[in-house]
């Protein structure tokens, strides 16, 4: 494999005069199946880059995938995207995700992403096309943005790298906003190397929004792997056997491996998405009707009227997630539910913290592999949310986590994710690249690849 | 008389048909019933903080530099944004 990384790479490969057209021709061919983008730019000429759809790109149409937003055009650019534009990358398109970021499998969308291993299979959410473009394209990096899961998930399924850093380091300005406490942007790449150049240059203070961080990044290997046994429990038998040969990989490359319990671990899908929820409803409340995307032109209709009409165009799980959300908020339960889960997740942080100073955790990202859109369909609200069993815990209390495929299954990518203490970021990109020295990734699409 | 769920729905400015509502009541139940979990969780008090910033930065008021670019996503009359009735 490659030493260098693949904006090195591409700096140095020669591209003929048409080269980027018929890179673009190609990928709207196959994006007529995929689904990835939910718009591609007309015109490139450096390196590309794509931005979820509820990343804020000036003069481009940003809807998160909601009807709520069709026609919102932002008049600036998210800071992500405007320090890639300013170093020289090219904008390549906006890619299709869960609405709001309200999904686990990509398929409350209004375009369903499909899997580029198998097309009948989810790609995974809620950052579903930045997972499938990257999977698709030789030389592309996707800037995502993970509440939950939203980046290590699809990054499993689809069979790429999926960077979520310590919340707070990369700026939120420009990010349509579903719970201000625990989004995050991050990078999506088809191998660790291309990720630690685009965090280097997106990450740091930021003017914009004042919760951007500007502590150093640290590297810090102790050579040790914890493994959460309760969250291991819940995966599935075939994914749990081909984890264990990982790890035995791992030990036969220096490192421990220990098992461990965390009380509190059972209560974390239920305080994030408590927290989630609550402030998913107030975030959404902006939405009303006359000020972005979706408009009602009449205004003597009475206020409550307007509002409620206007909202009748969210999709069923964003109407779910205002209801609970309200409800936990209401001046009767708001002890019983939304400020205690606020205090589960400062508990369960100083836990996780406390373990991660003798090692990383590493899990397997999803307790199941991608499932059939069909499938997935099936499942009930509860189901879905148990399948962020393992994403949450790290996304719940703001931790750096990578996830990387470390398998392939009846045909399908299987990702595992390492997790490590805050502001530790680049330990688990240089694990990962330590890990790709002898693992090879598979991906079916090189679009851009020159021959 | 109005059930609970008959309120949140009008509190959230949600409308639902027959349908909808039976199945979203159910399933918001179940989701409810599931957050319990909490209840058995024996509070402690730890010190964390969501995001470390060294410095905070000045207190400055600057002005959006594209308002025309913001009023284009609106119905406006001069530099109002149109709404409904309140």
């Amino acid at each position: 494999m490659s030493s260098i990384n693949s904006i090195e790479e591409f700096a140095s490969i020669e591209k003929g005069g048409d080269y980027y057209q018929k890179l673009l021709e190609e990928l709207a061919r196959l994006n007529e199946r995929l689904h990835a983008f939910s718009n591609i730019n007309s015109s490139i000429n450096s390196f590309p880059f794509s931005a979820k759809d509820n990343l804020c790109v000036k003069g481009v149409e940003t809807t998160a995938s909601s009807k709520i937003l069709d026609g919102y055009i932002p008049p600036y650019n998210a800071t992500a995207v405007e320090r890639l534009l300013n170093n020289g990358f090219s904008f390549l398109g906006k890619t299709n995700m869960d609405e709001f970021g309200f999904g686990s499998f990509g398929i409350n969308a209004q375009e369903i992403v499909r899997n580029p291993f198998d097309e009948r299979y989810v790609a995974g959410g809620s950052s579903s096309g930045a997972a499938v473009a990257t999977s698709i394209l030789k030389y592309h990096v996707a800037i995502a943005e993970s509440t939950g899961g939203s980046i290590a998930t699809p990054a499993s399924f689809c069979g790429v790298v999926g960077f979520t850093p310590t919340y707070s380091t990369i700026s939120r300005y420009g990010l349509i906003d579903y719970s201000n406490s625990m989004d995050k942007i991050g990078i999506m790449a088809r191998t660790a190397k291309d990720i630690r150049p685009i965090f280097d240059l997106i990450r740091g203070p930021d003017g914009y929004d004042s919760t951007t961080s500007d502590l150093s990044i640290t590297s810090i290997n102790k050579k040790k792997l914890i493994v959460i046994d309760q969250l291991l429990d819940l995966v599935d038998q075939r994914i749990r056997e081909l984890f264990e040969k990982m790890l035995d990989k791992l030990n036969a490359k220096g490192y421990s491996i220990e098992h461990r319990s965390i009380d509190l671990i059972d209560a974390s899908i239920a305080s994030y998405y408590i927290i989630a929820m609550a402030e998913a409803s107030t975030n959404l409340a902006r939405y009303t009707g006359f000020k972005y995307g979706f408009k009602i032109e009449d205004f003597d209709k009475g206020y409550n009227e307007f509002f409620t009409e206007a909202r009748s165009v969210f999709g069923e799980e964003a109407k779910r997630r205002i209801l609970l959300g309200t409800f936990v908020r209401s001046a009767n339960v708001k002890d019983k539910y939304y400020f205690k889960a606020l205090k589960v997740r400062d508990m369960l942080s100083s836990r996780l913290e406390k373990i991660l100073e003798e090692g990383f955790i590493i899990l397997p990202v999803m307790p199941i592999p991608a499932p059939k859109i069909e499938d997935a369909k099936k499942l009930t609200p509860l189901q879905v949310y148990k399948m962020d069993a393992l994403t949450i815990p790290p996304n719940l209390c703001g931790l750096p986590h990578i996830s990387f495929p470390y398998a392939y299954d009846n045909g399908l990518p299987l990702g595992a994710e390492v997790i490590t203490s805050k502001f530790n970021d680049y330990a688990i990109i240089d694990f990962v690249e330590e890990w790709e020295e002898d693992f090879e990734y598979k991906f079916k699409y090189k679009i851009g690849e020159v021959k | 008389m109005q059930s609970d769920f008959d309120k949140l729905l009008k509190v959230c400015r949600i409308r639902l048909d027959k349908e909808e509502k039976e199945k979203m009541e159910k399933e918001l139940e179940e989701i409810i019933k599931y957050f319990d979990v909490l209840d058995s969780v024996r509070i402690e008090e730890v010190n964390e903080q969501r995001a470390k910033v060294e410095r905070l930065r000045k207190d400055e008021v600057k002005q959006f530099d594209n308002i025309e670019g913001l009023l284009k996503n609106t119905k406006t009359y001069r530099f109002y944004v149109v709404g409904p009735k309140v």
